[in-house]
């Protein structure tokens, strides 16, 4: 029927090789989550699996409507664009229920932002810690008020 | 989350030293030691497999006795290849997608199909035709599981006339042909990843795939050397010293080209000085200094190159166990000096800030996903890998005996 015939160890090869591409395809229908290519190179689904995700921020707002004395010394002085959950930690839960403190940070807040850093603009305060006075920060500066002294 | 990330920069501020961007000052490079591991490992699956080809394609006899030893190792050392890219991902498990949904457009994404080319269409292709007579013999004379093993990589093939074996012959010619731009393929790809980065003046160069090839070759060799003594020792065998001068020979051959084009490369830098070289000074002179000009330059390069350029001088007037030793001394160094090559140029390109006006430092973990003891465990693998393979296909009386398939006539091929 066929004008020649393969050698067997060739036909078995093309038979194996066959069998894989064939079960690749196999896999393939499986495994490709059905919604890969509705918006682009990536599965549709994960953009409902981002979204559904629990906030665990709670915003300043939330705070304003307990703590409104403190945001209001905040906004009168250099820290006012600072969020209140940056240096004290997520709050959401906190914000639901007074109950449970926030998450506390770890860390010195104000040298994540102090530290000198050519990077950081002129602008802003710099300190080389271990050339600066003091263990802690608050005993000569007021976080909400950085201009006024305690 | 967010408090722990700026917590980090914090912490890694002391880490960094002059002009670096914010988002720079991480703890370690994105690219950490797993990264340094995977052009290493696939540069000696390529540098094994030329070697290999010499015998094949270049009818260079004298390395008969080693051309399958050169092929078990550039097979147990490609079947690892994937493995640091695979613990450096964030979600290994998630690692057959990029099978699923293969992407053409992206570069690294193009990994896969290289390395399903080398390995299916190249390699286990080659190595079958070669051991299929074996394959056959060896079914029918073992018992147990290891001669149902030997059953199995037949395929149901037992056809060992002499006109099959011819065209075994022919067919392993055909796909050491195909093998070498494969080879050169696979690891001028890893080179090319590197060298398009075009923002960064430590990778972006036209020559790193050339000099990834090179090292390859040179790095291939040597892990040829290097195997070939250690498993006659092992064996309590003679080495066959026309064998191991001739590999020798090819090894001091491409390490003077290897060494040339890399030494090209910095000289080039250096007149060209465009506007990244001054960091790239500080790398040379100060943050890679031992691993660069110790490592690579002079344990890796200079000193292989005197043992060996000593050789090819007066090789009649050394005795044979102080060659052997020098050739053992010299692949062993190279070794060394190809991984520092492959720190220096991964580790090298994150060193720096992206403002060439600051450096970073990196201090390897010991444990954890990225840390050095998983990049040890990754390097040990390919040679457990090889004992095995070396078990099941390269019997003691196979280890000196010269290859037995003749080269097949290119006329008649």
């Amino acid at each position: 029927m066929f004008p020649f015939k393969l050698p067997p160890q060739i036909l078995r090869l093309v038979l194996v090789a066959l069998a894989i591409v064939g079960s690749y395809f196999v896999a393939r229908s499986f495994l490709t989550p059905p919604t890969f290519g509705q918006y682009g190179w990536y599965r549709g689904d994960a953009l409902q699996l981002i979204a559904s995700r629990e906030p665990v921020f709670a915003g300043k707002q939330s705070c304003d409507e307990c703590h409104s004395d403190i945001i209001h010394k905040l906004e009168k002085d250099a820290h006012k664009t600072l969020s209140c959950e940056g240096c004290h930690g997520v709050s959401r839960e906190h914000g639901n229920n007074p109950n449970i403190l926030p998450v506390k940070s770890t860390g010195n807040y104000c040298i994540r932002c102090h530290e000198a850093n050519l990077a950081r603009p002129a602008w802003l305060k710099q300190i080389v810690v271990k050339d600066h006075y003091g263990p802690k920060c608050i005993e000569c500066h007021v976080p909400h008020q950085p201009t006024k002294t305690p | 989350m967010i408090n722990e990330a700026t917590n980090l920069v914090a912490e890694a501020l002391p880490q960094v030293q002059g002009y670096v961007y914010p988002n720079e000052a991480n703890f370690h490079p994105v690219w950490s030691c797993l990264i340094v591991i995977y052009p290493y490992i696939t540069g000696l699956v390529a540098g094994a497999f030329i070697m290999a080809s010499l015998v094949r394609v270049f009818n260079v006899k004298a390395l008969a006795p080693v051309y399958r030893l050169s092929m078990l190792t550039a097979l147990a050392f490609l079947l690892c290849a994937t493995l640091p890219l695979l613990c450096h991902l964030g979600h290994p498990e998630r690692c057959y997608e990029i099978m699923m949904t293969p992407h053409l457009t992206s570069p690294m994404a193009i990994f896969g199909f290289v390395y399903a080319w080398y390995l299916m269409a190249v390699l286990l292709l080659e190595l079958w035709f070669d051991f299929r007579q074996d394959f056959v013999k060896w079914s029918k004379t073992t018992p147990g599981l290891q001669g149902l093993i030997y059953r199995l990589l037949t395929l149901g093939v037992t056809d060992v006339s002499e006109k099959s074996v011819r065209l075994d012959m022919k067919m392993e010619w055909i796909l050491s042909i195909v093998g070498i731009p494969s080879a050169f393929l696979l690891h001028g790809y890893v080179g090319f990843i590197f060298g398009s980065i075009k923002a960064n003046p430590w990778w972006g160069n036209v020559l790193m795939p050339i000099m990834f090839i090179l090292s390859a070759i040179v790095s291939g060799i040597a892990l040829c050397v290097f195997n070939y003594i250690v498993l006659t020792w092992l064996r309590r065998k003679t080495v066959d010293m026309r064998c191991l001068d001739t590999m020798a020979m090819f090894l001091f051959y491409a390490l003077v080209v290897d060494a040339v084009i890399e030494g090209l490369d910095v000289l080039h830098r250096g007149y060209a000085a465009e506007e990244g070289f001054a960091v790239l000074q500080t790398m040379i002179r100060e943050k890679l200094f031992y691993t660069l000009n110790v490592g690579q330059v002079g344990v890796g390069t200079l000193l292989p190159l005197v043992l060996l350029g000593l050789l090819q001088l007066f090789r009649t007037r050394v005795p044979e166990a102080t060659r052997r030793v020098m050739i053992f001394l010299s692949g062993a160094m190279i070794l060394l000096g190809v991984l520092m090559m492959r720190w220096n140029v991964v580790m090298g390109g994150q060193f720096f800030s992206k403002s060439f006006r600051g450096v970073m430092s990196y201090k390897m973990e010991f444990s954890g996903q990225e840390g050095w003891l998983l990049g040890a465990v990754i390097l040990c693998l390919p040679p457990i890998i090889l004992t095995v393979l070396v078990k099941l296909f390269l019997s003691e009386s196979d280890q000196l005996r010269p290859c037995e398939h003749p080269q097949p006539h290119v006329s008649k091929a």
